[in-house]
């Protein structure tokens, strides 16, 4: 587990383009800002070691140290991440119909896990069109104002860091797998300084491809319509292969392919699909309109699943056993995908490598990637 | 006050020169090392029946000297030396035209830039613009030169050109005052007579070549005059091995160097008081005493390169002369002269030895200065606006994270050019270039620039210079956005007022003239914000980077510190509480004392944690902002 400075972090991070502007290193000191969707350094600190640099999902993630740690198992490039069930799950009769993608278990999730009393607050990714604005949600109707997929990388920790450096309780995050990620190395790098910033209680990740850079996408739909009409964005599940933009004025759909430039280099090496460090992960179910599909990876997530099912606030079903094998091919797709993008740009590494590396796995898997046989 | 040795400062002298000699009318911008000239004027105005004014730039204050002139009435113009180049244009005319009551125009150097951005030459103009040129050497001399400056431009009809030197205009010295008159006679500008009639005439440089003949006649007339002054002295040996031919203050070098020498007895030293034109006889008569010259002056070879004119021409007679000076490397061509480098000089040609420092000086001040002394930059004072200004600036152009820059412009905010600014200025240049080279840089979009340019510009530099380059942004549509840093005053000069203060040079009221309904006049959109306010002003300047659909302006608005209205007043006590504020356990890494860098604030190393230095903290609680530990206290004061 390596930490180093803010300088290596701007290095290692900032300037290859890999940050991801998770907002993890956001506010946990004067020094890192976010700022119309980047993260930015404000003044030079030489700090030999920070909290910015060792919880940055981006660099010097020890994959296989982390699974160690959290997991007490290696590492495995087959998969999705430990789990103890996948189900198929949708918003319960207690959950307003709102303006959730898909089925709405995310927010069912978070306000049941508020309810419970599991977590004092949440912290989502609100806002409406290009504009995310992370927001700490209390009871089920804030939880509720921020529901609707984004798809532009949001600086959600700096909301948590927020929240933590005011004293608020066990708090719940609804992260990507990069803020996941993040989550996860607060709990194996503990803080060297003196701070209330730290671990989430409960992590509800999302499934995520890629996000989109949110000046690229700024910049790309200005051309095409005006911006301060946008209310809402969607990508509707295969085969539609298209970005919903709703405007004041209609709708527009832009195809995928037409997007693609505008996926930050940060994505091309993430191996994680599914949000494996999260207790929790949630995602499309294809051919399923209405409906999510929900990853319980522990028992603290088992417990507040059965929860929720059991207040009203959720509703599942079996998932069948196909998808749920697709579901794995993908992942699995994505990691090697990752893995290989991270070998060939030089950030991947063995735990013995003394260069920086933004990924580090077992030498077993290094040699798995190196030789092609992850692919 | 007449007749009593008294000790006054260069421009004291200077000043009771022009009273002496019934000045009624002064005007200048202020610039180091002239501005105590208008000043004290200003101060003597109601007494002495005087207008004054520190006008909107130096341009503006010679034409307003210019037309006192015309209206019979003795004027005098102060500025810098690159306040010339600003009235340079007019100066041309002007010096075409000719004048009628008796006109001066002091121009002060600074040689080593102690208070400058350059050490630009004014004497050029003299020559440039075929002027008479005086320099006084000592205060006795800056006192009567200064007289009998008026004198002379009378007696020609033309400006005299009387250039000073920070050594000479902020140092002190003996001077005996004489008689100040009581103002007498009516302001009246007669303009009926034919154009060449330069007594009642309409005035102009025109037609050229006729005025241009009257005007070198003129010149010819100062030189005959020249060739008497008493102004012009010789001391030495009747045969000197070695004649120095030297002016101003550096007369005072070449005496001193010579007395610590001991070579009195073997150098003769001709000081010129009258140095443009030189008076060919008199220059003939000690360039025959021996066939080696040394010429000492500051900065360029102006003195030399013209005595070498002048010894060329009259070679037939004095024969063939060794010269000594700038040219030939004996003597720096820049920064400051110091009787050590004369002394040096003068020892090289005499072939004394000396040493002007023991040798193990050097070695010793290295060892020994690091002991007891500590190392410093120079720096923005405790609780100055433009700390705050900058450190919000800062901030934003991060944030934007386009890699913005500011053109910097002249005022104590130059100083951001340095770490007290946090080096945010990456241009420097004259006064009004910050917003002009915006203007141009904010243009360049169309050629793949993304960088945002904003330009800063102070209260009293946005009405000398910036309103034009303002003006050109908008009309050229140029995105950039200017932030005018208004500590309300000319503060680094001494709190001259200007367009924008309620009263004028003679503390009589006057109406302001505000910043922000000129840019508004202008079609700019203007923002104005209290800088002590971060958060305010970081947002403001952000909307300014994010909008760069045209030019906008922002006023940063808070009184200097130092200045009349603020100076011994804190707004807040300050303390920092030691319960929160973390030390190096906080994820700060010391941004308040580290970063911020007031030197109000104090890193104590006993309890590693910040302090105030309450003697010489201003009370501006802007540190209990920065903190983000919010452990610097600031309590509102009684």
């Amino acid at each position: 587990m390596i930490t180093r400075g803010p300088r290596q972090l701007l290095a290692e991070v900032q300037e290859p383009g890999l940050c991801i502007g998770c907002g993890s290193c956001v506010e946990l000191c004067p020094y890192f800002r976010s700022h119309g969707g980047k993260t930015v350094m404000l003044h030079d600190c030489d700090l030999p070691e920070g909290r910015c640099h060792a919880w940055c999902p981006k660099t010097e993630l020890d994959l296989e140290g982390l699974a160690q740690e959290l997991w007490g198992a290696p590492y495995s490039a087959q998969g999705m991440g430990p789990h103890l069930a996948v189900v198929a799950a949708k918003a319960g009769p207690r959950l307003e119909a709102g303006n959730y993608q898909a089925g709405g278990t995310v927010s069912a999730l978070a306000c049941a896990a508020l309810e419970q009393g599991l977590v004092q607050g949440a912290i989502l990714t609100g806002g409406r069109g290009l504009d995310t604005a992370p927001t700490l949600a209390t009871t089920a109707e804030e939880v509720m104002a921020c529901s609707g997929s984004k798809f532009t990388a949001a600086p959600t920790l700096a909301a948590l860091n927020r929240a933590q450096a005011q004293g608020r309780g066990p708090l719940a995050v609804v992260a990507t797998p990069c803020q996941a990620a993040a989550l996860a190395q607060r709990r194996t790098k503990p803080s060297p300084l003196r701070g209330m910033a730290g671990p989430a209680e409960l992590v509800v990740g999302l499934f995520c491809n890629w996000s989109l850079s949110p000046q690229g996408l700024e910049r790309f739909l200005a051309q095409r319509v005006e911006l301060e009409q946008i209310r809402s964005m969607d990508i509707p599940p295969p085969p539609a292969g298209v970005l919903q933009v709703q405007t004041t004025d209609g709708s527009l759909e832009i195809p995928l392919d037409e997007i693609r430039d505008l996926i930050p280099p940060a994505c091309a090496v993430c191996p994680d699909m599914t949000s494996e460090w999260a207790d929790l992960s949630v995602g499309m179910y294809e051919g399923r309109p209405g409906w999510n599909t929900l990853v319980v990876r522990n028992e603290k997530a088992r417990a507040l699943t059965e929860a929720a099912v059991e207040s009203g606030w959720l509703v599942v079903e079996e998932f069948p056993a196909d998808n749920q094998e697709h579901l794995m091919q993908a992942a699995e797709g994505k990691r090697s995908r990752g893995l290989g993008a991270a070998l060939a740009q030089g950030l991947l590494g063995g735990p013995g490598d003394d260069q920086p590396k933004a990924i580090r796995v077992s030498p077993e898997l290094y040699q798995a990637v190196e030789s092609g046989e992850v692919a | 006050m007449q007749g009593q040795r008294r000790t006054m400062m260069g421009n004291q002298a200077i000043t009771q020169g022009a009273l002496e000699a019934g000045v009624r009318v002064a005007a200048g911008y202020p610039g180091t090392p002239s501005s105590e000239i208008i000043q004290n004027l200003a101060n003597a105005a109601d007494e002495h029946g005087l207008y004054v004014e520190w006008s909107i730039n130096e341009k503006v204050s010679l034409e307003v000297a210019a037309a006192a002139s015309l209206a019979g009435l003795r004027s005098l113009c102060a500025m810098k030396q690159n306040g010339v180049n600003v009235a340079s244009d007019f100066l041309l005319h002007l010096a075409g035209s000719g004048i009628r009551a008796g006109m001066v125009l002091v121009h002060c150097d600074d040689p080593g830039a102690l208070s400058s951005v350059n050490e630009g030459e004014s004497r050029h103009f003299a020559r440039m613009l075929e002027l008479p040129l005086l320099e006084p050497s000592d205060f006795q001399e800056a006192k009567d030169m200064t007289k009998w400056a008026f004198e002379l431009s009378e007696e020609i009809g033309n400006l005299v050109m009387l250039r000073s030197v920070t050594r000479l205009s902020h140092a002190s010295g003996g001077v005996v005052p004489g008689t100040i008159p009581a103002p007498q006679g009516k302001a009246r500008f007669d303009h009926h007579g034919t154009l060449l009639d330069k007594g009642h005439g309409p005035v102009s440089s025109s037609p050229v070549a006729y005025k241009h003949r009257l005007q070198q006649e003129k010149l010819a007339r100062a030189v005959e005059l020249f060739e008497d002054s008493p102004f012009n002295s010789y001391v030495g040996p009747e045969s000197p091995e070695l004649l120095v031919i030297t002016s101003s203050i550096c007369n005072l070098y070449v005496k001193e160097a010579l007395a610590l020498l001991d070579a009195s007895g073997r150098v003769g030293v001709l000081k010129l008081g009258t140095t443009w034109p030189l008076p060919p006889k008199l220059l003939q008569r000690h360039l025959e005493r021996c066939d080696r010259v040394l010429v000492v002056e500051e900065v360029i070879p102006f003195l030399e390169e013209n005595v070498k004119i002048a010894a060329a021409e009259m070679a037939g007679e004095i024969g063939a002369k060794r010269f000594f000076g700038k040219r030939d490397g004996t003597l720096p061509a820049q920064g400051e002269l110091n009787p050590d480098l004369v002394l040096k000089a003068l020892a090289g040609i005499l072939d004394l030895p000396y040493q002007a420092r023991p040798k193990q000086y050097d070695r010793l001040a290295q060892e020994l200065a690091p002991q007891a002394t500590q190392e410093r930059d120079l720096a923005f004072c405790p609780g100055c606006p433009h700390r705050a200004s900058f450190w919000s600036l800062k901030e934003a152009l991060a944030l934007d994270a386009r890699d913005g820059f500011i053109c910097g412009d002249i005022g104590c905010y130059s100083l951001a050019m340095r770490p007290t600014g946090y080096g945010m200025l990456k241009t420097l240049l004259a006064m009004g270039s910050g917003a002009g080279m915006a203007s141009g840089f904010g243009q360049f979009g169309r050629f793949g620039m993304d960088q945002p340019v904003m330009a800063v510009s102070g209260d009293s530099t946005f009405y000398h210079a910036v309103i034009p380059a303002l003006i050109n942004a908008v009309h050229q549509k140029s995105p950039m956005s200017l932030v005018v840093l208004d500590n309300s005053g000319t503060a680094m000069t001494g709190f001259q007022p200007h367009p924008g203060t309620e009263a004028n040079a003679m503390g009589h009221p006057v109406p302001p003239v505000g910043i922000e309904a000129i840019c508004r006049s202008l079609g700019a959109e203007v923002t104005v914000c209290d800088p002590f306010d971060l958060e305010a002003t970081q947002t403001a300047a952000l909307a300014l980077l994010a909008d760069q659909s045209t030019a906008k302006v922002l006023i940063l608005r808070q009184a200097c510190a130092l200045s009349p209205q603020r100076k011994g007043t804190k707004p807040y006590d300050v303390k920092v509480d030691p319960e929160k504020c973390l030390g190096d356990q906080c994820g700060c890494n010391r941004l308040c004392t580290r970063v911020f860098g007031c030197p109000g604030l104090a890193w104590e190393k006993q309890s590693g944690k910040a302090r105030i230095d309450e003697v010489i903290c201003a009370g501006c609680g802007v540190c209990a902002s920065v903190c983000p530990q919010g452990a610097i206290i600031k309590s509102e004061r009684a």
